[in-house]
């Protein structure tokens, strides 16, 4: 297994970057390959006086920038890590790419270059968070606009995903909607309601609500890419603010800081819980390999745990999972 | 002969009637494409046709006329 690390890509790059690949090998012993500019990653390695133990390292010219039209640059910059990385892990049961740079290159690179697996409309991005237990929501903003088959798919995926990756049987998948009532949302919902009742692969649980998302039967919630990216950032944001408040109350006195002073062990477990970077990354599902998308201000930490994440889905085989959930409902057709 | 292929290659990336696309058809206004679809099907096409669609041209690609024109021109 090969798990191939875009070292430009993401607002820490590329130190941050190199420095979870040297933590992944030293906690995991995961082998890690480097792909960026040579002689800027032998520099922070240098620099830094970090062990090049179980690092490779593939030389890239090119970059893609943040600020670039994602497809074009892609088709153009053949020697950024992110073409270089979509092109190694291509059809591989074996390998995983995972990237922290601009989402939209890291999705235009994977379908491109990887392709999709038979069948697929559109690949869609999961966040896979576990307050209460693991829920995967889907799409994450890869596809603003959807047709109601897509959530379908999303839901297929959505649940081999969250069966190989968290060992849930039988995953049940939520609709998310603005009511829990089967007649609520929009023309799209409606429609994507009927057809995940129908589906005789797909365990629907019904409608679920923004509020109740984390905390309902549903280890599955689907949702157009639009909207999936405005409820995890909006959850993303109420964490951060929470915290803050608490924080707050916490230094407001002596007598508060004495309280904060006991509890604050198991307060910083919870955060945890709403950390976004104890995640990892979201998983790219439906693309012809196993790749990931770290969030863009990834530290040290996010990265090594994208790369444990990446290690556990190629044994898990979530790539045969997901070719065989897609191929089942080509079957039903 | 070659806008019969392109046709197959549109109507199941975009999963449309074949009957639908005419050489008129804009990609994007017309057929709902996105400009990762548009690659995606150019890249195909390339890799069906053996060539490759230089920089320049890209950006004059809008409609499905437009990509049958171009590789009736190129393709030897």
């Amino acid at each position: 297994m090969t798990i191939y690390l875009d070292a430009m890509g993401g607002d820490n790059a590329p130190v941050q970057i190199i420095e979870g690949a040297v933590a992944a090998v030293a906690e995991y012993g995961i082998n890690v390959t480097l792909i960026g500019d040579e002689a800027v990653i032998n520099n922070v390695f240098e620099n830094r006086g970090l062990s090049r133990s179980g690092i490779d390292i593939i030389n890239a010219t090119e970059k893609v920038e943040m600020t670039e039209e994602p497809v074009a640059a892609v088709r153009k910059k053949k020697d950024s890590p992110m073409v270089r990385g979509a092109l190694l892990v291509k059809g591989s049961h074996e390998d995983a790419f995972i990237s922290a740079g601009s989402t939209g290159a890291v999705l235009a690179a994977a379908t491109l270059y990887c392709g999709r697996i038979k069948g697929v409309s559109r690949p869609a991005l999961g966040t896979l968070v576990n307050i209460k237990k693991p829920v995967m929501v889907l799409d994450n903003g890869a596809n603003a606009d959807c047709r109601p088959e897509y959530l379908d798919q999303f839901a297929r995926m959505g649940a081999a995903y969250i069966k190989a990756a968290a060992g849930v049987e039988d995953p049940k998948v939520g609709l998310l909607n603005i009511g829990t009532e089967d007649i609520k949302g929009n023309a799209l919902i409606k429609e994507a309601f009927g057809l995940l009742r129908d589906d005789p692969k797909v365990n629907f649980v019904g409608n679920v609500e923004a509020s109740g998302v984390f905390d309902s039967d549903a280890d599955v919630v689907v949702c157009d890419g639009f909207s999936g990216n405005i409820l995890v950032k909006a959850v993303e944001g109420t964490a951060k603010l929470t915290f803050g408040i608490v924080k707050d109350v916490l230094m407001g006195g002596a007598l508060n800081k004495l309280a904060a002073l006991i509890i604050k062990k198991d307060l910083y477990e919870k955060k945890d819980l709403l950390d976004p970077r104890a995640y990892g990354g979201a998983p790219l599902l439906g693309t012809n390999a196993t790749v990931i998308k770290a969030h863009g201000n990834s530290d040290a930490t996010a990265i090594k745990n994208a790369i444990r994440q990446a290690d556990k889905l190629v044994r898990a085989g979530m790539l045969s999972a997901l070719e065989e959930a897609i191929k089942q409902q080509e079957e039903n057709r | 002969m070659i806008f019969e292929k392109v046709k197959e290659v549109i109507a199941n990336q975009l999963e449309l009637d074949p009957e639908t696309i005419t050489m008129e058809s804009s990609l994007i206004d017309d057929l709902q494409a996105d400009s990762l679809d548009v690659m995606d099907m150019i890249m195909q096409f390339e890799e069906e046709f053996d060539i490759e669609v230089d920089e320049d041209s890209l950006d004059e690609i809008k409609t499905v006329g437009d990509i049958v024109n171009y590789f009736e021109k190129n393709v030897k």
